[in-house]
């Protein structure tokens, strides 16, 4: 008979004694909701319904903001498709000031189009920038849209990728998209502005993780989030190893559970949690005052 | 009381892998109050004789009496490689393994091969689990020596087809579990699980309505995934999604159920 009162068969885990007690005190949901969280990876569509779905599972796991873009993801993309995206978020801000902060997206090619973007989203009380992959972070197109968020002291938040074999940094495998920003990328742009504040997207999102922590170890203004699908058992305690417990944001991209459990699960004291799930983040919005109170 | 129906010992030949051993592994149990796992040995995926893990499984067991108490393991057999029938008797008979898990996309043979089906029917008869996962690790950021191939579920209905009257567990569901209605219904119909910790697991509330609440069960997939992805999806789910008496079945009893524990 087992410790929870069930007769198991013969052999090497016949069961007959007593299992080691196990204390019941560990209550998930409890740890979950001790932690404040600001989502620094988000994304809302265009479906009907989508704003309150995230909200839904936001609630449900006790994130309290949410900072949501709405970059071009399936084409090249067109400025005029760029401000309809960013109306997208223009909208959810207002409707729900107290939950989303705004990210706008450029296609920074359109250069004139684009500072006068920025003007815009920053004038209708957006907080930071969101790049895809039309343009290479390092991209030369990309100096006036970073000097801008300098003066505005928000961050360049861009999706980023390295993967052997896919995307990134193996080309003789082939890459995935021409123009995703890889570590080097990151590299040589965070280089070039020491002072702008740059967010690797999604450490999880399936690329190769251990290399982006290795490549982006010794770059202070780079900052990592947590986010993307893949929860490696190991993948929040190596990132720790690297980025240190400052230079990590908690993140979603839409994986929420994976998102809250590879924190809980990875071996980090309460100030790490708490660092993760909320101050670090909060304090590079506080830079330019679009922190949460 | 927490069943984890997805665990691993061993080694990953292509990156360190943290809480791999039964030592290691029952840390994390007993923080985590969980109570019993079933574990196999990851080694045996990379082993062209599978029996030599899973005799370093049955030996790290017995090294260690409060291990037997706590894990239930299963044996990796590969169906295309000599002696698996020799092998299974004596994981079955001698090392008492409560399942099987099957890494055709890793050894390389057709679910359908004759010798796949001939195992399943062959641990169906002896009671024994077979085990299928959509992959093992993410193939977005594997090795340049590791596969690129993942599974979704209708990759594993035609061996579900054809032995119908097996018991499944279907584990890490990284990809598609939707099925058409026909094949949702066989499924429904059929001795299975799902485990909770895959990625695709992403609205457990939706999905116990679709296939049942008896078709779900605690899992982790550790140590390839975090510890508790398997846990909060069960534990967050709001009452109307599932009540107590579900989140039991969830947390223990459908394993309990399946293994006839």
């Amino acid at each position: 008979m087992s410790a929870a009162g069930f007769m198991v068969g013969a052999g090497i885990n016949t069961f007959e004694s007593k299992a080691q007690p196990v204390s019941s005190s560990y209550d998930i949901m409890r740890e979950v909701m001790k932690y404040r969280k600001i989502d620094a990876h988000a994304h809302i569509n265009f479906s009907p319904g989508d704003v309150d779905k995230q909200l839904d599972f936001a609630d449900r796991l006790g994130i309290e903001k949410l900072s949501i873009s709405r970059p071009i993801t399936g084409n090249v993309g067109t400025h005029e498709e760029v401000i309809k995206h960013n109306d997208l978020i223009i909208k959810a801000i207002k409707s729900h000031p107290d939950r989303f902060i705004g990210f706008f997206t450029l296609i920074p090619t359109f250069a004139k189009e684009s500072l006068e973007e920025i003007k815009r989203c920053v004038d209708s009380g957006m907080s930071g920038y969101k790049g895809y992959l039309q343009v290479k972070v390092n991209d030369p197109s990309y100096y006036p849209v970073i000097e801008k968020l300098i003066d505005h002291k928000m961050i360049c938040f861009m999706h980023a990728y390295s993967g052997i074999g896919r995307g990134g940094y193996r080309t003789k495998y082939g890459n995935l998209y021409p123009n995703e920003s890889t570590p080097e990328d990151f590299i040589d742009i965070s280089t070039r502005y020491p002072q702008a504040i740059f967010q690797w997207a999604h450490l999880g999102a399936g690329g190769d993780w251990e290399y982006q922590c290795k490549a982006l170890k010794d770059y202070p203004n780079i900052y990592a989030d947590t986010s993307g699908s893949n929860n490696a058992g190991n993948l929040i305690d190596y990132a720790l190893k690297y980025f240190g417990e400052d230079r990590l944001l908690f993140g979603s991209d839409l994986s929420y559970y994976q998102s809250v459990s590879k924190i809980l699960a990875a071996n980090l004291n309460e100030s790490q949690r708490k660092k993760i799930f909320f101050d670090n983040y909060n304090n590079l919005l506080r830079k330019g005052g679009y922190n949460v109170a | 009381m927490l069943l984890d129906i997805n665990a691993h010992v061993g080694h990953w030949p292509f990156k360190q892998l943290k809480n791999n051993s039964c030592a290691t592994l029952l840390e994390r149990m007993n923080k985590f109050d969980v109570e019993m796992s079933v574990v196999s040995n990851l080694n045996g995926v990379f082993y062209k004789d599978t029996q030599a893990a899973n005799e370093e499984l049955f030996e790290e067991i017995r090294s260690d009496k409060r291990f037997k108490t706590r894990f239930i393991p299963f044996a990796v057999i590969n169906p295309i490689y000599a002696g698996w029938q020799n092998d299974l008797e004596r994981c079955d008979k001698e090392m008492d393994m409560k399942g099987i898990c099957l890494y055709p996309l890793y050894h390389d043979y057709e679910i359908l091969d004759p010798a796949c089906v001939e195992l399943i029917k062959s641990a169906r008869d002896r009671g024994l689990i077979v085990t299928f996962s959509h992959r093992i690790v993410d193939s977005r950021q594997r090795s340049w020596m590791d596969i690129s191939k993942e599974w979704s579920m209708t990759d594993i209905m035609p061996i579900i087809k054809e032995v119908p009257d097996a018991k499944y567990f279907v584990v890490n569901a990284a990809n598609s579990i939707m099925l058409s209605d026909e094949d949702t219904e066989i499924l429904k119909k059929t001795n299975m699980l799902f485990d909770t910790s895959g990625r695709n697991i992403s609205n457990l509330g939706e999905m116990i309505k679709r296939y049942g609440k008896d078709k779900f069960a605690f899992g982790t997939h550790s140590p390839i995934l975090d510890y508790l992805g398997g846990l909060l999806r069960i534990e967050s789910l709001r009452e109307n999604e599932a009540d107590e008496l579900t989140k039991q079945l969830l947390r223990s009893e459908n394993a309990k159920r399946l293994l006839g524990l």
